[in-house]
């Protein structure tokens, strides 16, 4: 063999991806490449592909592609998540190993946080925002699809992390020294930081989109306090991120600098300085935790008021309290690490304002409740996530509060009782908001609801798996279990609590079965939604059929109250009953583009080059990025126009205008 | 006529309002055949960093006097974004700019300060 070839295969292909389940993964990623390759071929769907997805601009599109990346990412992660438990059930002859078990707790933790929770928020927001405020798409829609490409690729740099070259091992957190170079010398944790920074770089262009868009593209008479909570709480997550996101991406940079480059911004020696790395990663890491809940307290501020018939109870205390919570937000990072020891002043100052945001917290869950109070409940799906919501993160909350308790945090951090108390939050407030939205919006995105039945059945197994999982860890972590532990002596009375716990994730994974087959089921076999309002709907997606036009609105609505469509249907004038033929004028949408999708692919090129510091690659990369960005200045194509005949059309089929 | 996709407000009453008192929040759009100020902008951008960087690998300043020159670097740098890529000077009214810009001056300042206050532990202890 060259050496040449000897070196490529040792560096792509080192030891630690030749273990037997990164062989088996190799060969199912082969198989499922072969069998789409075939199937798209033969049923000549390529050129559908690209000029129907890829290079599409199209929000309702775009949300498509981001919900089918974080369902599937949602299955790495749990499949990581199953390795975990397997391995802690079995604590005399673990099956994966130390190291093993780091790279999987790792990738588990990374995926489920930025290529899970990340783009299914950004796949809500994208289905539903523009049509909520009556716009026609998202204030810069070539932007919103360049957001997404760099989205994909990075996870996709994540992903390959795992079979090519090592998967990053020092935790979702990536703390020095822990990712030192001298201390951790494989490509893994360059694979980290590389793929979030570009997915970041995506992150950030959406939450300037998402300001632009709620703050500029609302229809005539939508006020900002007429808007819809769940556009609210698309400000406020836009508005996070864009303060957010600069402190990771300069913590992650110099990391990254760190190790290719032998600076020491981080290092032990050399005068660096580890715990500014922990200091700026938690200037990002809270705000990001609000980031992926504060949408989901927009999904569950809007499936209240229509499951219970009845309009949002203090609808101005909820915006008062989303925007606390939005600047508290920024004043509470040390909370997660009280422990370096900064002194009393500096941390009874974060313990405190960590306490006072459970004020705005606990004004919102009682106004859901004042909601639901009185009104006619109907318990379906997305009903059911958001009472199960309420219970579990009101004891994630009370737990963290718990954990800002200065003293005895120094007992709590770290151990199984912080893992309990995250994926309270996490799962309890983050995941079921998103999937109460998924079964919500559904119907609004494919023009079929989800089966309500399977949609229960997976539900409960979510919700029981849940506290089977994470009930025990909460006793496991007063008895001492530390976290990211691959394996423990027997005798310290951890054995049977982590084996209920174990029980309880395989329950959560049926229930991932469940929700899987009642997605493809309903795809074909769900009740058709032929009116484009399922639920008696509140807000303007509803007047809208299911699926949308590419164009949205033929008419741009005009809105007088703040449950705008429910006070259409009060006064009896629907956008369908009130359109006539002189009120459809041409419009103009934008116009395709494959800029983005070669935007990502140009970072994904320059990613996978640092990656193994191969600097041609890299340097062809960033001259694609280059190429990229100078023929987006100079594209001086105009939008596409949509005549007023074909739009005439399009009504007229789906029956909301008289020929 | 074609419906444009973005609403604008109705340029009339925009234009009766932005007389008198309120004349300085008047929408400004800078119009040039050649982006020189962009490419001067961009130059100075790189000068400001290589300056940053070689000024602290070279070890050429003493270390009080090195802080000092990089943070005057960062103020320049700060204020050549916001003047030349953030079109500071342009805009569709200065409401619109004011209360972002001091919310992120606020922001940016807090969390400086605030990490000086928090990193400053070794002093205590040590
Ligand atoms: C089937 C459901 C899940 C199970 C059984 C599960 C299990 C676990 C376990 C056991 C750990 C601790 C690993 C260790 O420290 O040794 C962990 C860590 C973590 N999980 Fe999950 N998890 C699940 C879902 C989620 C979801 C939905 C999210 C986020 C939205 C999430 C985010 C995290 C994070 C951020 C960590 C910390 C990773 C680290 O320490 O680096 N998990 N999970
Ligand atoms: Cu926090």
């Amino acid at each position: 063999m060259p050496p040449f070839a000897r070196y490529l295969l040792h560096t792509l292909f080192p030891p630690d991806v030749l273990r037997p389940t990164e062989v088996g993964a190799d060969v199912l990623i082969l198989a499922t490449g072969v069998i789409i390759m075939v199937v798209m071929t033969r049923r000549h769907k390529w050129r559908h592909l690209w000029t129907e997805w890829l290079t599409t601009v199209d929000h309702k599109k775009i949300a498509v592609m981001y919900l089918i990346a974080a369902i599937a990412m949602l299955f790495r992660g749990g499949v990581d998540a199953l390795m975990i438990r397997t391995n802690l059930a079995l604590p005399g002859s673990p099956v994966i190993s130390a190291s093993e078990y780091n790279a999987v707790f790792t990738t588990h933790g990374t995926i489920m946080i930025f290529f899970m929770a990340m783009p299914f928020i950004f796949a809500l927001f994208n289905a539903v925002i523009p049509l909520m405020i009556g716009s026609r798409d998202v204030a810069f829609p070539r932007l919103n699809a360049m957001s997404f490409w760099l989205f994909a690729f990075g996870a996709l740099l994540f992903n390959m992390s795992f079979v090519i070259g090592g998967s990053p091992n020092a935790g979702w957190t990536a703390y020095p020294p822990l990712t030192e170079r001298v201390f951790n010398p494989g490509p893994g944790e360059n694979f980290y930081f590389l793929s979030l920074l570009i997915a970041g770089i995506g992150t950030t262009m959406t939450g300037i989109n998402f300001v632009v868009t709620s703050l500029r593209m609302r229809a005539p008479g939508m006020t900002l306090m007429k808007m819809p909570m769940f556009v609210w709480s698309a400000l406020a997550t836009s508005t996070l991120i864009l303060f957010a996101f600069p402190p990771l991406t300069v913590a992650l940079l110099m990391s990254l600098i760190d190790r290719l480059f032998g600076s020491s911004f981080f290092t032990l020696g050399h005068g660096g300085m580890p715990m500014m790395y922990v200091n700026l990663f938690w200037l990002f890491g809270h705000p990001e935790v609000y980031i992926v809940v504060l949408p989901a307290f927009g999904i569950f501020s809007e499936v209240v008021p229509t499951f219970s018939r009845k309009r949002l109870f203090g609808y101005e205390t909820m915006v008062l309290s989303i925007v606390a919570i939005m600047l508290l937000a920024y004043g509470t990072w040390v909370h997660h690490f009280f422990t370096m020891g900064a002194g009393p002043t500096v941390n009874a100052f974060f313990g405190l304002s960590t306490m006072l945001i459970a004020i705005p917290t606990g004004v919102k869950i009682f106004n859901w409740i004042f909601t639901m109070w009185g009104g006619r409940i109907r318990t379906t799906v997305a009903m059911l996530y958001q009472l199960a919501f309420i219970p579990t993160f009101v004891v994630g909350g009370a737990s963290g509060i718990m954990l800002a308790t200065i003293p005895a945090d120094y007992q709590f951090h770290n151990s199984y009782f912080l893992v309990a108390h995250f994926h309270n939050v996490l799962i309890g407030g983050t995941l079921f908001g998103l999937l109460s939205g998924m079964y919500y919006w559904w119907p609004k995105m494919f023009g079929r609801k989800l089966d309500e039945r399977q949609g229960k059945w997976a539900f409960w197994l979510f919700l029981t798996g849940f506290w089977i999982t994470f009930g025990p860890q909460y006793l496991l972590g007063l008895k001492g279990m530390t976290r990211r532990m691959y394996t423990y002596p027997l005798g310290y009375g951890w054995h049977t609590l982590n084996v209920i716990s174990t029980l309880g994730a395989f329950v959560m994974g049926a229930g991932f079965l469940v929700l899987v087959y009642n997605i493809v089921y309903s795809m074909r076999n769900g009740e058709r939604d032929l009116t484009g309002d399922p639920w008696d709907g509140r807000t303007l997606e509803w007047a809208l059929p299911s699926p949308a036009p590419e164009y949205n609105f033929a008419r741009i609505p005009v809105v007088y109250e703040r449950d705008a469509y429910w006070d259409m249907k009060e006064k009896g004038q629907t956008l369908a009953n009130s359109l006539t033929v002189r009120d459809v004028h041409d419009l103009e949408l934008p116009r395709n583009s494959s800029l983005p999708f070669f935007l990502g692919l140009s970072f994904f090129v320059v990613g996978f080059g640092m990656v193994f510091s191969w600097w041609i690659i890299a340097g062809l990369g960033f001259a694609g990025v280059a190429a990229c960005l100078v023929a987006v200045g100079f594209d001086y194509r105009g939008p596409k126009r949509v005549d007023a005949a074909f739009i005439r059309g399009t009504e007229v089929a789906l029956g909301r205008l008289r020929a | 006529m074609a419906e444009p996709l973005i609403n604008r407000a109705d340029p009339e009453s925009e234009e009766a309002e932005a007389e008198g008192a309120l004349a300085f929040l008047r929408p400004r759009f800078a119009e040039e055949r050649f982006p020189w100020i962009q490419v001067w902008g961009y130059g100075g951008s790189l000068v400001l960093t290589l300056g940053a960087y070689f000024s602290v690998v070279r070890h050429v300043l003493a270390p009080q006097f090195l802080v000092a020159a990089i943070l005057a670097m960062a103020a320049g740098q700060a204020a050549l974004q916001l003047g030349v890529f953030m079109h500071l000077r342009e805009s569709r009214g200065l409401s619109w700019q004011i209360v972002p810009l001091a919310l992120a001056f606020f922001t940016a300042l807090g969390m400086i300060g605030m990490s000086i206050w928090i990193m400053a532990f070794k002093s205590g202890v040590s």
